[in-house]
């Protein structure tokens, strides 16, 4: 467990979010306005990229394909969201925004099961 | 979730009836023929704009269910339509697309319409003045009197829009359509308005498609722009309202143009008594859209050329006495959303012309669903199914199974 620079405070801009890869790590900084989370760079809806797809308004991060969001002040799920939003503790140090990264913190992302020919074209 | 086999994917989907529609109705020839047979010729279609005929003897030529149609402005002020038929061989009259009657023609005169294959005349009421070598010919067989040009219904109405049906006695235009303009009645009618942008399209899909698309907000997710800036709480909030005859009105709400990048607040240029930045939407049976944004209006008509091809008329208007550069404003507000390198219409046309190439006439009929029930807001399909149970109607089909006669209302209804 160590606590690692990522990138300063002045690098992300309010409502913004940055992608930044420490030590392997790839991790998003997003500035909601009261304060910054670091968090996976993907949406854990379908794997879109949320520094490009992400939009950050009144503390919520909502990716902007199928509009799954998230408060980012509480991390609570809003709207329709299945799925929490994982992420990485953070802190301020002399202007530098740091993150605690043990390991990357990863989605599963499921494939669906395959049909035999035979048995999927005789299915009634 | 499982992709299907040919035999599943025939299937009916687990919705109920009218929830769905047989993607014949979009591409069977022979339904087709029947839409223009028992709707286009019996309805009431807005052709034009009357300040698109701002003078006395001016004319613009369209056509209705393959019908050519001549609108002008007559010396009495009237607006009226003809079938732009001569009655003595069947010529069309007039080729040009819009223009004036004000100087004679090669063969006619001044204030005339004259069909250039015998000279055979008419004036701007219908009347045939001019029947050349009369007495010759015809001894007195036949005179002036016993011909003329075959009158059409047509009015101005609902913000100066012209108005023609092939039906001598069709619903009455106020009682087709009064009630879906209501919402916008006073912001239309006001004062003059005018065209200020005319383009129009030959899509290869089926005309429905585009009032699909037109009636249904759900295709957001088509819409870059829509999702990331458009969506909020009064945005979904917005009702689909249903008329009688087939027609439907989307619900108003402000929209927040100063928030969409690069645009600024509509509130300055709003159509007379309009909320600033408000957005209404009327939807009319069978393919015609008014769409105001605030400070523009929008109005699409749709010409059905084919199963798979469709001509759409786009006209943007604005108020008549608009200063030069309120103008120039509102036609930065237009083309902003629905111009070429608008937000939206290219968008839309995309929508479209993908479905119209998996439903071309002799395609294998399947489902279309229309089954999205989200309490009548903006994501919800009652619009469509609405304008199929009016369809169905008109043409004695089921839509879910256009072989089949249409049910009673109170079975349809049913499924509403």
């Amino acid at each position: 467990m160590t606590w690692k620079r990522v990138c300063k405070v002045t690098d992300v801009p309010e409502n913004t979010v940055k992608k930044f890869t420490v030590d392997k790590v790839t991790l998003l900084i997003a500035n909601y306005g009261g304060g910054f989370r670091a968090i996976p760079p993907l949406c854990p809806h379908m794997q879109e990229p949320l520094e490009e797809s992400g939009v950050i308004a009144n503390c919520a991060l909502t990716c902007t394909k199928h509009l799954w969001s998230w408060d980012l002040s509480s991390l609570d799920m809003l709207g329709e969201t299945e799925r929490p939003l994982q992420s990485y503790e953070v802190k301020l140090e002399n202007g530098d925004i740091l993150a605690l990264i043990d390991k990357e913190l990863v989605y599963e992302f499921e494939d669906e099961d395959d049909i035999k020919d035979d048995d999927f074209f005789s299915k009634a | 979730m499982p992709a299907k086999n040919h035999k599943q994917w025939l299937a009916d989907p687990p919705l109920q009836p009218g929830e769905w529609v047989d993607s014949r109705v979009y591409s069977d020839p022979r339904i087709f023929e029947d839409e223009l047979k028992n709707i286009f010729r019996r309805t009431w279609i807005p052709v034009c704009h009357e300040s698109e005929l701002p003078n006395l003897y001016d004319f613009r030529t369209t056509s209705i269910a393959r019908e050519p149609i001549i609108v002008c402005r007559g010396p009495d002020n009237e607006v009226r339509a003809f079938l732009n038929v001569c009655a003595h061989r069947g010529m069309i009259i007039e080729r040009r697309p819009s223009g004036s009657f004000l100087d004679g023609q090669p063969s006619g005169n001044p204030k005339r319409m004259t069909c250039m294959f015998h000279a055979w005349q008419y004036d701007l009421k219908g009347n045939c003045v001019y029947i050349s070598r009369e007495k010759e010919g015809y001894q007195d067989r036949l005179c002036k009197e016993n011909v003329g040009l075959r009158r059409l219904r047509c009015e101005v109405k609902f913000g100066g829009f012209v108005w023609v049906s092939l039906n001598d006695n069709p619903i009455p235009l106020e009682e087709w359509c009064g009630k879906p303009f209501e919402c916008l009645r006073k912001s239309l009618e006001a004062e003059p308005l005018e065209v200020f942008h005319y383009h129009k399209a030959i899509i290869p899909t089926n005309y429905k498609l585009w009032h699909d698309t037109n009636s249904e907000f759900y295709h957001d997710f088509m819409h870059y722009h829509n999702r990331v800036t458009g969506f909020n709480d009064a945005y979904f909030g917005r009702k689909n309202e249903s008329f009688e005859h087939g027609h439907v009105v989307v619900g108003t709400f402000e929209v927040n143009y100063d928030k969409y990048e690069g645009f600024e607040s509509r509130a300055a240029l709003s159509f007379p008594y309009l909320p600033p930045n408000q957005w209404y939407m009327i939807d009319l049976f069978p393919g015609m859209n008014f769409n105001l944004r605030g400070s523009a209006l929008r109005c699409d008509v749709v010409t059905p050329l084919a199963p798979d091809k469709v001509m759409i008329e786009f006209r943007g208007l604005g108020l008549k006495r608009d200063t030069e550069e309120e103008r120039q404003t509102r036609v930065n507000h237009h083309n902003s959303i629905w111009g070429p390198f608008g937000r939206n219409l290219h968008e839309d046309l995309l929508g479209v012309t993908g479905q119209g190439a998996t439903m071309l006439p002799g395609s294998e009929p399947r489902r279309i669903l229309h089954g999205r029930r989200e309490n009548q807001t903006i994501h919800d399909e009652n619009g469509m199914r609405h304008y199929y149970s009016e369809w169905g109607k008109w043409m004695n089909r089921l839509p879910r199974d256009p072989a089949q006669p249409y049910l009673a209302p109170a079975a349809a209804d049913a499924a509403e």
